[in-house]
């Protein structure tokens, strides 16, 4: 017999877990047909029926504290054959918000994003300090003549100061969170009996190199079969998110490159015209830097258009989603939206809904970078950490 | 005597619709106090799912033994008029005066029959065998099952025109075939109905995971009653499906398909005792033989547990909780391989059987066939009316000793409707 074992049930806890999407939890009578359906679960100790009973009993450390939560990918296949409509995929969608929300690093952070009430506060900050901004310039009205963002409504210093300051927010905010989290998943190890941690500790930087490919081919996501439509749109945002991400680091070497490697005097050398176009925005539609830009964020578009109609198919078996969900899937595409109008607005040349439109963007961008460690963004965070985690500590069945 | 409400004659017949042991019960039970019953049953045969049993509970008798009772108990009760392959087309008036029309289909066979047999022997025409759940064939002049009441052959609808038919006809030495026999509707009165039509195997190929119809080695536990049986396909041997070989190691999955929101929501009372006493079977047969019954929660109610007690005591029995949920064959070997979690240890495992027996469930007749009439039906299609009265399997999943206490209780009520008025 196993030592007696004195557990501490948080019963908030499961009322929390119910009301962030996992309301259908105390259905569950543990049968295990989802343990057997899933195809990303490892063999021992599988996932999600001991999340199920953990969440029923509210033992809120037990699954904060191992990678398992972030391992499913709410393929919903689980969903599709439950029983008792438990909605495993939906219940540890839940326990994956509230995991966010626990390692939330300024811990209010994690409420103000988690909780619908709080929404206009997140919506308000961004939207004071740009009017404040535009205010003290004097910008509040809709400009003249040839349409330029930078120039003639919001410039680049007060753009660069504030998202600078908002990614050192978020930076900061999820050092806190994964440490922290790493923290707990090591003391996890260490209050656990299961076979499977016991620390393999392999070479971190194959392991990383290793996740880093599992998450670039969605090797995970790619076995899920009752949604199997999920992994190719979630590829396309990915991409997308990657290629606007080489595009912003290009736009910055393009804004200070120019002066801090003298590449203007190297072009007057070369005598002529470059492909390039160093210097201030906007750009020339031709420059590689904004084909990319383009490109990305078509990719974007579509993949956004692809989970939105691929969850509002799968909703009759996999579930609605939560606030969560939506909140994030909402903000992505409005970001993805309102960056494309305000490019096609102003080769248009409608500034009555160009310069609107930009603000709106610039707002919601914000909302992005600034509360990714709090949102449903902080899953690429979470959940890369827990998948090196489980290479690490030999929770994945093959090694690293 | 008349209704004091709408005047109208009324006959005190009390009409039961479905012959099988709770149909047959309440029948008996009123007509042996003195009532007029019709039984009406759409199979050439009385008996119903209970004569398709192995073996039955409490007591793990054959269902011939306490049929043939019953059988007798008709015969010789002048009160019980039945209709073989006769269905029910419509129910109309109210309680204490019900007009129905029944409609019998053409049996080809009149009661001259002896069972002899000779038209079986010269027909040269096989359908599958029904009464096997098609694990095997029979001629289309075929008597039902051997211990079927009444004992008299039928001729399948498909022979009759073709020259089969006429060879069926020419080799009976007593004039029993008679091939212009038609469908007949007729009209009766009654002044109760008891629905009791029963239930069906659910349909296994909706679980696409436990790949019944796929995977050749899987079958459901009424199958398995019929292999069991000495008068069924194998003659009793418990052999595989794929390829006749003994079956060594069985695996039974519960709940295959009951309590389950995708398939039938309720549990279906009878699949746990069933899979245990089909271990009974193959542990008598084989002396070897293995079997593992996987569950979600065991349901031995009342003195039953008794009987998991001793299916337990059997250490080649063992019981594994964790629900089946994937099903594969191996290609080769045609060896099933099931995958479950163990939840007690946490271990998803996958193991190999010789064949898998799935315990599914009791889905009441009216789900896929409804009464023609005014009744009433729950979320899951059981009939709960009190007027047109429903017992045994088509009112709730019940076993067989349930089934005859509740078809007893609802023969009183068919008489109180009649004493009422």
């Amino acid at each position: 017999m196993a030592e007696a074992k004195l557990i501490k049930p948080d019963l908030e806890f499961v009322k929390k877990v119910m009301d962030s999407g996992g309301e259908s939890l105390k259905k569950c009578y543990q049968c295990a047909t989802c343990s057997v359906v899933c195809n990303v679960t490892p063999e021992d100790k599988p996932f999600p029926r001991k999340e199920m009973i953990q969440a029923q009993w509210g033992l809120k450390d037990k699954l904060f504290s191992n990678p398992d939560i972030w391992l499913c990918h709410q393929c919903s296949d689980c969903t599709a054959y439950c029983p008792r409509g438990a909605k495993p995929g939906e219940v540890l969608g839940a326990i994956r918000k509230l995991s966010i929300e626990h390692y939330a690093f300024p811990g209010f952070m994690g409420k103000l994003v988690g909780d619908p009430k709080y929404l206009w506060v997140l919506f308000a900050v961004p939207v004071i300090i740009f009017l404040t901004v535009l205010g003290y310039l004097g910008h509040i009205k809709i400009p003249d003549g040839e349409i330029i963002y930078a120039e003639k409504f919001i410039p680049v210093l007060a753009i660069d100061t504030i998202f600078i300051a908002a990614a050192l927010f978020a930076v900061l905010g999820f050092l806190g969170g994964v440490v922290r989290y790493w923290k707990d998943l090591s003391s996890g190890v260490a209050m656990s009996s299961n076979p499977w941690q016991k620390k393999v500790k392999g070479p971190i930087p194959i392991i990383i190199l290793n996740t880093i490919i599992d998450f670039m081919t969605h090797q995970r996501f790619k076995k899920c079969e009752v949604t199997k439509d999920r992994s190719n749109s979630h590829m396309f945002v990915f991409f997308g998110f990657v290629g606007l991400a080489i595009t912003t680091t290009w736009a910055i070497a393009y804004l200070y490159g120019f002066e801090f490697f003298n590449i203007q005097k190297a072009i007057q050398l070369s005598g002529g015209s470059f492909l390039l176009n160093f210097g201030e925005s906007p750009y020339p539609l031709y420059d590689p830097m904004k084909i990319l830009g383009n490109v990305s964020a078509v990719i974007l578009l579509a993949g956004i258009l692809q989970v939105i109609t691929n969850r509002k198919k799968n909703a009759e078996k996999a579930g609605n989603g939560s606030y969560f969900d939506w909140l994030f899937i909402s903000i992505i595409f409005t970001i993805v939206t309102t960056g494309i109008l305000s490019e096609v607005l102003r080769l248009a040349h409608i500034p009555v809904l160009a310069y609107p439109v930009y603000f709106i963007h610039l707002v919601v961008v914000f909302f992005l970078f600034a509360y990714a460690p709090f949102s449903k963004m902080a899953h690429m965070v979470y959940r890369t950490t827990a998948l090196v985690f489980a290479k690490y500590s030999g929770r994945e069945d093959k090694k690293f | 005597m008349a209704d004091e409400k709408t005047g109208a004659p009324v006959s005190g017949t009390i009409l039961v619709v479905g012959g099988g042991i709770s149909g047959i019960t309440t029948a008996l039970e009123a007509a042996e106090v003195g009532y007029e019953v019709f039984i009406v049953e759409k199979n050439p045969y009385l008996g119903g799912r209970v004569a398709q049993l192995n073996k039955y509970f409490p007591k793990l008798c054959p269902p011939t033994c306490g049929l043939e009772i019953n059988f007798q108990r008709i015969k010789n009760n002048k009160n019980i008029k039945w209709f073989t392959l006769t269905e029910v087309e419509k129910i109309s008036g109210g309680a204490g005066n019900y007009d129905v029309t029944l409609k019998t289909n053409p049996r080809y066979v009149n009661n001259n029959c002896t069972c002899c047999g000779k038209c079986a022997e010269v027909c040269d025409v096989e359908i599958p065998n029904e009464f096997n759940f098609g694990m095997d064939r029979r001629k289309a002049a075929y008597l039902p099952h051997e211990m079927a009441f009444p004992q008299r052959y039928v001729l399948d609808q498909s022979i009759i025109g073709k020259p089969t038919a006429q060879k069926c006809k020419d080799s009976c030495a007593y004039n029993a075939i008679d091939l212009d026999d038609k469908a007949r509707t007729f009209d009766i009165k009654a002044a109760s109905i008891v629905w009791a039509t029963g239930w069906n195997p659910y349909d296994a190929k909706k679980m696409d995971n436990l790949s019944f119809g796929k995977v050749q080695n899987v079958i459901t536990n009424m199958m398995m009653e019929r292999l069991a049986a000495v008068n069924g396909p194998t003659k009793g041997k418990i052999v595989r499906p794929s390829d006749g070989k003994q079956v060594n190691n069985i695996a039974f999955v519960q709940c295959a398909g009951s309590r389950d929101d995708n398939h039938l929501p309720f549990c279906s009372y009878i699949c746990c005792l069933a899979s245990l006493k089909q271990t009974t079977y193959i542990r008598e047969a084989n002396p070897k033989s293995k079997a593992t019954i996987f569950y979600i929660d065991l349901r031995t109610p009342g003195r039953y547990e008794k009987f998991y007690k001793k299916v337990k005591a059997d250490t080649n029995v063992s019981f594994v909780k964790g629900k089946v949920a994937k099903i594969e064959e191996d290609t080769e070997t045609k060896d099933v391989i099931v995958t479950v979690e163990d939840t007690l240890s946490g271990k998803k495992i996958h193991e190999r059987f010789d064949m898998v027996v799935l315990a599914t469930g009791m889905e009441p007749s009216t789900a896929t066939s409804k009464v023609p009439g005014n009744a009433k039906y729950d979320e899951n299609n059981f009939v709960i009316s009190d007027e047109i009265l429903s017992t045994g399997c088509v009112k709730k999943p019940s076993d067989v000793m349930s089934s005859g206490q509740t078809a007893t209780g609802t023969a009183l009520k068919a008489i109180q409707t009649l004493v009422r008025r």
